[in-house]
C-alpha cells in the first residue's frame, strides 16, 4: 500500500437509495421497515472496486481484510432519493507489517447536505 | 419501542442469534455489491488459509445493526454505529448479536450502547464484533 494516496478523492457518483435493493438488504436481516443501517455500505461499493483496483494506491487484494466499519447519520436515509457519492482516502497508515487505510464516503444530498458519513478500514496484512 | 424512563446505564439489549447459511450470505453479496469470492467460493477461502467460506464482516454487522434497530423501534432510530471485525465467521455457525446501555442522556433523548456478536467455537468464545458502538435514539 502506498502511503502517499492518503487524501485522493474519486470522482462523484450518483446513487439511488433503490427500493428493490432496500428491500433485499431487509429481507437479508428480516427486518419490517426503514432503510438498514448498514444499507451506505452498498453506496461505498460502488467505489471499493475503483480504489482495491488502483495502481497509485497499490493495495494487494489479497492479503486485505475489513478491519472496521462506521455509520454517522445526520438524517435516515429515504427509499427512492438520489444522494452524490463523494469518497477519500482519509488515512493510510502502518502498525508493525500491517497497513490501514480508512476510506470516508459521504452521501450527500443534491443540495450539498451530507445525509450520511461512512468509514471503512481495510487492513492489509503482512505478506507471508 | 424503549423511552428515556426505561432505558437506563447497565440495562442489557435482547440477544439475537442467527445461524450463517452460504445462501443468506450469498443473498447479501448481491443486495450489498461485495462479489469478494471469499465469501462465496469455498476453493479461494481454503487458498486464502480458512477452513471455508467466510462470512462478510458486513453480514455480521447487518446482523447486529437490525438486532439494535429492532430494541430502538426502527432503523431510523439509528443514529450511529461502529464495529472493530475480530474474528471470521464460517458457514454453519450461530452468531450472537448482544449490547448492553452505556449511557443516557435523558434531554436529548439519546443512548449510547456498547454492542457486539460472539460465537463460540472449539469450546471458546470468540468475538466476530467487539467493541462496538451505537448512539440511539429514544422516546416517542
Amino acid at each position: 500500500m502506498n502511503a502517499a494516496a492518503v487524501g485522493k478523492a474519486y470522482p462523484e457518483a450518483s446513487f439511488t437509495v433503490d427500493p428493490g435493493r432496500v428491500a433485499a438488504f431487509r429481507g437479508v436481516f428480516s427486518q419490517v421497515g426503514g432503510v438498514p443501517v448498514t444499507f451506505p455500505t452498498a453506496a461505498e461499493f460502488t467505489v471499493i472496486p475503483e480504489i482495491v483496483a488502483d495502481p497509485e494506491v497499490a493495495i494487494d487484494f489479497s492479503r486485505v481484510l475489513h478491519g472496521s466499519q462506521e455509520y454517522e447519520f445526520r438524517r435516515p436515509l429515504r427509499e427512492g432519493e438520489k444522494l452524490v457519492i463523494k469518497s477519500r482516502i482519509e488515512s493510510i497508515r502502518s502498525l508493525g507489517a500491517d497497513s490501514f487505510l480508512v476510506l470516508a464516503t459521504e452521501l450527500v444530498e443534491p443540495g450539498g447536505e451530507i445525509v450520511c458519513t461512512a468509514r471503512s478500514t481495510l487492513i492489509e496484512r503482512a505478506a507471508d | 419501542m424503549p423511552s428515556p424512563v426505561q432505558v437506563e446505564a447497565g440495562s442489557e439489549l435482547p440477544t439475537r442469534p442467527r445461524i450463517v447459511y452460504a445462501e443468506d450470505v450469498k443473498a447479501y453479496a448481491e443486495a450489498g455489491g461485495d462479489a469478494n469470492p471469499l465469501h462465496q467460493d469455498e476453493a479461494v477461502a481454503r487458498a486464502a488459509g480458512f477452513p471455508g467460506i467466510v462470512a462478510h464482516g458486513m453480514f455480521t454487522m447487518g446482523h447486529l445493526a437490525a438486532s439494535i434497530a429492532e430494541w430502538a423501534g426502527g432503523p431510523e432510530r439509528v443514529r450511529r454505529l461502529t464495529s472493530q471485525f475480530r474474528a471470521p465467521v464460517f458457514m454453519g455457525e450461530e452468531i450472537v448479536a448482544g449490547g448492553r446501555v452505556k449511557s443516557v442522556d435523558a434531554e436529548r433523548a439519546v443512548a449510547v450502547i456498547e454492542c457486539w456478536v460472539t460465537v463460540e467455537r472449539d469450546g471458546r468464545t470468540e468475538w466476530p464484533i467487539k467493541r462496538g458502538e451505537a448512539e440511539v435514539l429514544l422516546g416517542e
